[in-house]
Formats: C-alpha cells, structure tokens, sequence
C-alpha cells in the first residue's frame, strides 16, 4: 500500500515538475512578442540633440568676447594709440565685423597714480581713442558704448611700474 | 649795580609775561605766524561723566594747532585747584609754567560745569553749563564745548559746525558716507552700486552731488538731506565728472558734450549751458570761492594737468601752477585767496598751497604713501585730504600752515575724497 501511494506521488510529482517546466518555457519565448514595461516607451537611440536659440547665442557670445576681448595699452598720462594697440584694433574690428549681432562696451581704465577726477577724464579719452579708431574701420559708433573707470578699477593691485603699465589700458566686453 | 641788573630782568620778565598774555583773550589763527597758546586741562571734579568729557575735549584740542594741551602734572605742584572758579584756583604755577589758559570741570549728577580762564588776567573766557548729560551724550557735549572754545578764541568754529562727506569702499564698488570732522556720528547715505566718488556739498547743506560709475555709464547723483535719498541722472557723453555746487546752488560739472571733458554749468532744469574756460584739452574739478567770482580747475590744456582760474565775471583764464608736471584737484578757499592741489613729486602725490595774492606756494603734507584730494574747511583754514601714509587710503586734516596731519576715524575701509559741508551730522 505504502509503495503504491509512494508511486502515484512521485508520478504526480513528475507531472507537476513537467508541467510547470512547460508554462515557464512558453512564458519566456512570449517576452518579445508583449510590452514587459507598459508605462515606459521602447527605448530606442537618442537622435543628435539641437541647441536652443538662447544657447547658440550664449556660445556665439562667448567667442566673440574671445575674439574682441584683447586689450589695449597706454603710456601715462596719455590716451595715444601705439602701433601694437592699433594692430589689436584692427583684428578687434574684423571680429565686430563677424558678429555683428553683438556691440561692445569699451573701459577706459588708469594706473593709481594721479587723481580720480582727472583719471576718470583720462580714462574716456583712451576710450574714445579706440572708439574712433574702430570707427574708421566700419564699426558704427552706435555698437559701441563707452564707460571710464578711471583708476577705480585696476587689474594689478601692485605700486609698480610693472602694474601700473597692465592697469593704463582699453578693455572691451560684449554688452548684448 | 647788583640791584639794577635784578630790576631789570624783573622788568623784562614782566614785560614778556604781558605781551604774551595780551594775545591770549582771541588771536587771529589766520596771521602770518601763528600763535600757539598752551592750555591746562585740569582734572574733573565730581565723578561721573566729567572724567569721559574732560578726555573729549582733551582729543577735540588735539586737533587744534593752535592749542598745546598740557597736563596737571607738567606743572609745579600739579592740579591745586580747590574749586571751578578763578578764587578757587592758584594761578602763580601757572603763569610760572607758561600756561596761558587753564580749564576746569565740575561735574553733579548729570550735570556738567566747564569753564575756561584766562591765567594771566583770570579773566572767565568760556563758561557753559549742561544739564542730563548721561554717558551716551556726553562725547556731544564735549564737541559742543570744544567748539565754543574754538569760536571764542578765534571767531570760527567751521570745524566743529561741518560735517564731511566722502567716499569709501562697500561691498566691491564705493559708496558716499558722510561723518563730523572729528569722525563721529558715521553714515552711509548712499546705496546705489558701482563707484560713488567726488561728493560735493550745496553751500546750505542741504544736498550732496556726486558721480556714480557702474556698468550703465557715468551718471549724477544728487543726495537729499531732508528726504535721505538720491537720484541718478545720466547726461549726454559718456561722463558727469566732478560734481561741485557753485554759491548760487547751481552744479559745475565736467561733460563729453564734443568729445573731451569740459566744465559746463547747469541750470535749474539741469541742463549744461556753454562750456566755461573751454580748450581742446580735458578739464575737471572745478571749484569756487564763496562770493563765486573765482573757479580754480584741473586742466590739460598745455599738455600735463595744470592748475587754472577761471575769472568768472569776465571769462579770463590765467595759469596758476608752473612748478611740477602734474598738478590736479585744486580746492579754492572760500575768501578766494589760497588754492590747494596735489602735486606728484619723485616721492608721490603731495598736497601743496599757492597764495593767489603774493604768488606763493609752499608744500603742506609730506606723506609717506600718496597724499590727495585736497579740501578746504569753511573757514580756509583746515585742508582735509586722503592719504595712503598708513597702508589704505584714510582721511586726515591738516592746516593751511602744513600743521602735523591727524587722521579722521572713518571705520574699517578705504576712504577718499573728503568734501566739508556746513551742515550737522546726521544722528
């Protein structure tokens, strides 16, 4: 009796153990035919993104505050342009030609030497100097806004010649 | 022959002893020779406050030239009063210690007595009573007193009356602040970003223009007393440089109406009219005399910087500095006749005066650093500048005599160009 029972069991075992083996195959083979992920879309491969217009600008800008950033450098007590400063604003103009999307702020900026008022006077003048200068290479005095900082700003903080050469100088920024 | 030799130094000592304490009562502070008179600032009796209002008057004398503080015990027998008044004090070791005034100070409760005699006639100069002074009034009382000192010996008191405005470093750019003479009662009344610089004070106190540097250009500020705000006003150019209110309440300042600095005046409507002293060279920093016959400026129009007067009635222009290559900020005293600008010399910006009378100049601070941007008081008798003698730019008051410089508190930061105005500090 305890050997028939054993018999049926384990041939009932059998079944089961075959049974289940069977669906688990048919389960499997069924994947590619149905969506296992029903709230996502098939992933498929990303197309080349495009930037936006506000990006394409911000880029555009940055290299043409590269192409116009070089400054210019002045004697003391002067706002003459020497024969490199006029080689700069020459390349500084085919750059404004280029973008000509963007218009500039030129500073006029001193060394520390002397006082703020006449400085700040000085400091248009050298401005200016490379304002009418680019004007006469074709860019329209409306592109170009000038702001004298005198010696308020200085881009050495030294008490030498060495800084006070780099701190008498013209600096131009895209403005737009 | 004994006797006459005696006699007669007792005769010449007393004849030194009279002319002495015959300049004491008032002196002209403005003569040729300035007079220094020394003072003996007696110890406060009473407690409380008198011993903090004794110690400010004592800096307030400090900044007075004219004056020599001395101590009780510089002299014989040091402080022997036995009261406030002339009965009460021996004025014999005085006159022997060569003190021509002496000060005493009385204090009950919160009420303070000070007066001041004369010890040769013991004749009561100043004498002033305050009553409810607690510890925070009593650095004002001080001030108060001191300037009544000042006024009774002299006739002015501009000094204590005024208050500077300058600019100082906030935040990355500079702001306008304005404080007394002696440093107190520090305010910044100005909060509009970028590079305040170049105050000017109307000549009723009651506005200060200035020129405000950002990234929008130059722009004028002017400053409301009554109302503690400023407005901002762009020009045609590209700078509003120099800012300086004439006697008449209208602003000259510097303009790029045809491409270089020039000076223009405005109307009511704050519109520039013609150019004055106009030339091809830059012009700035002009200022006036208090009749507002004369403007002296900065100008480049023989090359360096130079300085200039522009007689305002007929239009003439005369050259007032030859000497130095760079002479610029002049600031004009108020009776017209004493100039003052800084000059760089091989040992850096110093601050010289030329009497526009007798055509003289003479140098007035000797640095170290950078002395500069000159400024006389309302009486012409104090010139304040700054300088970098300590490190950063600070601000010090001298006299037009080139007295030793003292610094003026200004808090942490760099200041510069300080303007005097006749007005109160704000409080």
């Amino acid at each position: 009796m305890n050997a028939k029972r054993l018999i049926m069991s384990a041939i009932l075992l059998g079944s089961v153990v075959a049974f289940s083996a069977g669906c688990a195959k048919k389960t499997a083979d069924a994947v590619p035919q149905t969506t296992t992920i029903p709230d996502k879309e098939p992933v498929q491969a990303a197309p080349a993104s495009t930037p936006s217009d506000d990006e394409l600008r911000a880029a555009q800008r940055a290299e043409a505050q590269q192409a116009v950033g070089n400054m210019v450098f002045f004697a003391f007590d002067s706002f003459d342009l020497t024969p490199e400063s006029r080689d700069v604003l020459n390349a500084k103009a085919d750059a404004l030609k280029k973008y000509n999307m963007f218009n500039i702020v030129i500073e006029g900026h001193c060394d520390e030497r002397g006082t703020s008022e006449y400085n700040l006077a000085l400091g248009e003048r050298r401005a200016k100097a490379a304002q009418q200068f680019l004007n006469q290479l074709g860019i329209p005095d409306s592109r170009m806004t000038i702001v004298s900082y005198g010696k308020e700003r200085p881009l050495e903080q030294g008490h030498g010649e060495a800084a006070w050469s780099k701190n008498r100088r013209d600096e131009f920024k895209i403005q737009n | 022959m004994r006797k006459t030799w005696i006699l007669t130094c007792c005769l010449l000592l007393l004849l030194a002893t009279n002319v002495h304490a015959a300049d004491i009562t008032s002196f002209d502070i403005f003569g040729p020779a300035q007079t220094k008179v020394n003072i003996l600032v007696l110890p406060a009796k009473g407690g409380g406050v008198g011993n903090s209002f004794v110690g400010v008057v004592q800096n307030d004398i400090g900044f007075l030239p004219f004056l020599h503080l001395v101590y009780p015990n510089e002299v014989l027998g040091g402080d022997t009063s036995k009261g406030l008044k002339a009965e009460n004090i021996d004025f014999k070791p005085l006159l022997l210690g060569h003190i021509d005034l002496v000060m005493t100070t009385g204090v009950n409760g919160g009420n303070i007595e000070a007066r001041v005699y004369e010890t040769y006639s013991q004749k009561l100069l100043v004498g002033k009573a305050y009553s409810g002074v607690d510890a925070g009034g009593v650095v004002r009382v001080g001030d108060r007193f001191s300037a009544q000192l000042m006024r009774v010996l002299t006739g002015k008191s501009g000094f204590f009356d005024s208050t500077l405005a300058f600019s100082k470093r906030s935040r990355g750019g500079k702001e306008i602040y304005t404080a007394s003479a002696l440093g107190r009662d520090l305010h910044q009344i100005t909060r509009d970003g970028g590079f305040n610089v170049s105050p000017s004070w109307s000549k009723n106190g009651a506005h200060i223009a200035y020129t405000n540097i950002s990234d929008k250009g130059h722009r004028l500020g002017i400053w409301d007393r009554a109302g503690r705000f400023s407005r901002l006003r762009k020009f045609p150019g590209n700078i509003a440089i120099s800012p300086t209110y004439a006697p008449d309440g209208r602003i000259a300042v510097a303009l790029s109406l045809h491409g270089h600095a020039e000076i223009y005046m405005l109307d009511g409507a704050m519109n520039p009219g013609k150019a004055l002293a106009p030339s091809w060279g830059i012009s700035v920093s002009p200022s006036f005399d208090l009749a507002g016959d004369k403007m002296v400026f900065c100008s480049g129009r023989m090359g360096g910087p130079q300085i200039f007067l522009l007689h305002t009635g007929s239009g003439q222009v005369e050259r007032v500095t030859y000497e130095g290559s760079y002479n610029t900020h002049p600031s004009l005293s108020p009776d017209g006749r004493f100039v003052v600008f800084a000059r760089m010399t091989g040992a850096g910006q110093r601050i010289f005066i030329r009497d526009l009378g007798v055509n003289q100049e003479r140098q007035i601070t000797f640095g170290p650093g950078n002395d500069e941007d000159p400024s006389f008081d309302p009486d012409g008798y104090f010139v304040s500048f700054c300088s970098t003698r300590l490190g950063g730019s600070k601000i010090f008051v001298t006299t037009r005599y080139g007295d030793p410089a003292k610094q003026i508190p200004t808090g942490p930061g760099d200041a510069m160009a300080p303007a005097w105005g006749v007005a109160p500090a704000l409080n």
